[in-house]
């Protein structure tokens, strides 16, 4: 079996899985009929077209040449969402002002060369921005440091 | 005229000095995003929609629209001083734009794009002053299989107005669909989809799934392929004038850019894009010398330009009288307008008619606020694509997160938001365009709703979409549609016409 169309391949069987995993959960929905419908019909109807575009967007891809799939780069990513999980878990607990600073600091390294001094002013600075603008000014419901 | 009554109650809504305020704020924030390296409109929207939900509803929607404006405004800054479009809708705009530009006559460029929209613009508002009324004392004819029908050949447009493969855009908006349907099932309180999660139980939060798929992701993808600093052609206050020989050139090509524009912005499906594709294609058909396309020819920007312009301000027709997004910068808008309590649809415009009007009138007074703050301020403009990249997103990536955070203190939601941004960079590597999707998850339970009334009316008999005349239309309209995608010429003009990006 060759794939001629990586990324097309992988888009069919993230459908096809998306559809299984939709009809399996929904399964104990009731499907009702087309007359008093049941909280299952509509979705099942959608699960079960989502798989079956997937079949086919997945067969094609054997068929037809396509673009492969660009290779993944683990560190924006990584990075990225390292940033995002840091700051929504830690804000509560210690403040606007220092998860805000982490978040800059773990995005920042999403990139290869990082400039840590650079990073660092960039990261106090941006942090009493937001606190100024977000907490005082705007009056968002965040606490600015910790035990509050 | 009861047209220039309504207008009247409008400009005095949107006329207090605090909604001008507010106006401002959304066309210059707007512009700010939008002149940045490749963001658009959805992603200008989705990083900039928290900041508006603490307001009243009139003005949160007033900055909205001055957001979504003003990131397209923009955008057609940078394609014509540094030729990166920043969105599908600015690519004509790069086309002929920048070829000016590089002839020198990049300040004329930018008047012409200006003017022009702002013509657009004027024109827009006044249709939608126009027709909003008797389109939605047509929408109160409606019926379930009426919006159903409708709901399909919107999807269906969607789709082909989607770039690359037909039938990933159909899956995506199934996607859509299934994503809008998590939650509770109002009919018999049963959950869905929630894999037993309290915070699912009232549907997945609009906010964390565009903050994710839009901004974020948006963010990764720049980090991956860096955008290359690209010198931009500086031009002074002075060249801004265009000459008498291309304000000639130029006048006609906006008119039928903005008839074309308004008419292509109310059909569902239709946009900016599918109008600034259009006026291009137009242009160039019945110019007497079509060979100087391609080297910089002022119609292709007056047209276009005008033509995204005029469709931006009348795409919100549909969504403002049926309550029915017609694409998905509409459903982003659509989601505001929930998340401030306001169910978009005709009652808007009897229930809240200062919020309606008040709307509209802001439409113009953005569009006036665009001209008089761009031109003059284009070096401000340009000067901010000099900010590294590496300074801006770690900025960006905070407001979003701050976004998220202070408009529900819930973890979860950045759970979701972190699931999105996963899901998102997928799609992304597998090719998969994500706007339709956004799309189908507003469209999910309205849909699902009026097909459920439908067939109990009609008693499970399937036949009720064909027996009413309006829904019969519809229903031709959308098969046509689906012909169209199926005839082989023209698909080959639709990949033709995106290929360019």
């Amino acid at each position: 079996m060759v794939i001629k169309s990586p990324q097309d391949f992988g888009a069919g069987i993230l459908f096809i899985l998306f559809g299984a995993v939709g009809l399996y959960v929904g399964s104990d929905l009731s499907f009702g009929s087309a007359r008093n419908m049941g909280p299952g019909y509509f979705p099942m109807i959608i699960c079960g077209l989502i798989a079956l575009i997937g079949l086919i967007v997945a067969v094609k891809s054997l068929a037809i040449e396509g673009p492969a799939i660009e290779r993944i780069q683990f560190r924006p990513i990584v990075f990225i969402l390292l940033a995002i999980a840091a700051f929504g878990i830690l804000i509560a607990e210690i403040g606007a002002v220092i998860s805000s600073i982490l978040l800059i600091m773990f995005a920042a390294y999403a990139r290869r060369d990082v400039k840590p001094v650079e990073t660092v002013i960039f990261a106090v600075t941006t942090a009493a921005f937001v606190v100024i603008i977000f907490v005082y000014a705007l009056g968002q419901p965040m606490p600015v440091w910790w035990g509050r | 005229m009861e047209v220039f009554e309504h207008l009247a109650t409008g400009f005095m809504a949107a006329g207090s000095l605090e909604n001008l305020m507010f106006c401002l704020i959304g066309v210059v924030l707007g512009t700010l995003i939008g002149v940045l390296p490749g963001i658009g409109p959805i992603p200008a929207l989705a990083i900039l929609l928290p900041i508006t939900f603490g307001l009243d509803p009139l003005s949160s929607l007033i900055m909205l629209a001055g957001i979504y404006y003003g990131a397209q405004y923009g955008g057609s800054t940078t394609s014509i001083l540094v030729n990166m479009p920043g969105e599908a809708s600015s690519v004509v705009t790069c086309i002929e734009g920048h070829q000016m530009a590089r002839k020198g006559r990049a300040g004329a460029a930018l008047a012409i794009a200006a003017l022009g929209s702002f013509f657009a613009g004027t024109i827009g508002t006044v249709f939608i002053a126009a027709f909003g009324p008797p389109l939605a004392s047509i929408a109160q004819q409606f019926n379930s299989p009426d919006y159903f029908a409708l709901m399909l050949l919107g999807l269906t447009m969607a789709i082909v107005l989607a770039h690359g493969s037909v039938l990933k855009a159909v899956a995506m908006v199934l996607i859509g669909l299934l994503l809008g349907l998590v939650g509770t099932d109002i009919n018999t309180g049963l959950t869905r989809y929630t894999f037993g999660l309290s915070g699912l139980w009232e549907g997945i939060d609009f906010l964390p799934l565009v903050l994710g798929l839009f901004g974020i992701v948006e963010i990764i993808r720049n980090l991956e392929n860096p955008p290359s600093p690209r010198e931009a052609i500086s031009t002074r206050m002075r060249d801004m004038w265009p000459t008498k020989k291309e304000f000639k050139e130029a006048y006609p090509a906006a008119l039928r850019g903005t008839g074309l524009g308004s008419l292509l912005g109310i059909l569902p499906g239709g946009g900016a894009v599918l109008a600034s594709f259009a006026s291009y294609t137009l242009e160039k058909k019945i110019s007497k010398n079509p060979r100087k396309f391609g080297t910089g020819a002022v119609e292709g920007v007056a047209g276009p330009e005008a033509a995204n312009n005029a469709a931006a301000q009348t795409s919100f027709i549909p969504l403002l009288t049926l309550g029915i997004p017609s694409n998905p910068i509409m459903a982003i808008m659509m989601g505001a307008m929930i998340i401030q309590g306001i169910q978009p649809g005709a009652a808007v415009m009897t229930t809240r008619p200062d919020l309606f009007w008040g709307m509209v009138a802001s439409m113009w007074i953005g569009n006036l606020m665009l001209v008089v703050i761009n031109l003059p301020m284009i070096g401000i403009w340009v000067k901010l694509l000099s900010v590294p990249y590496r300074l801006l997103y770690p900025a960006i990536l905070l407001f979003c997160a701050i976004g998220v955070y202070s408009t529900s203190t819930e973890p979860f939601m950045m759970v979701l938001m972190i699931v999105f941004t996963v899901f998102g960079y997928i799609l992304f590597k597998l090719g998969c365009e994500p706007a339709p999707m956004v799309l189908g998850f507003i469209l999910g339970p309205l849909m699902e709703e009026n097909l459920r009334r439908s067939l109990v009316i009609s008693r499970g008999d399937p036949t009720i979409f064909i027996d009413r005349p309006i829904s019969a239309t519809l229903l031709v309209a959308t098969v046509l549609m689906l012909c169209l995608i199926i005839f082989p010429q023209f698909r080959k003009t639709r990949e033709e016409a995106f290929q360019e990006e």
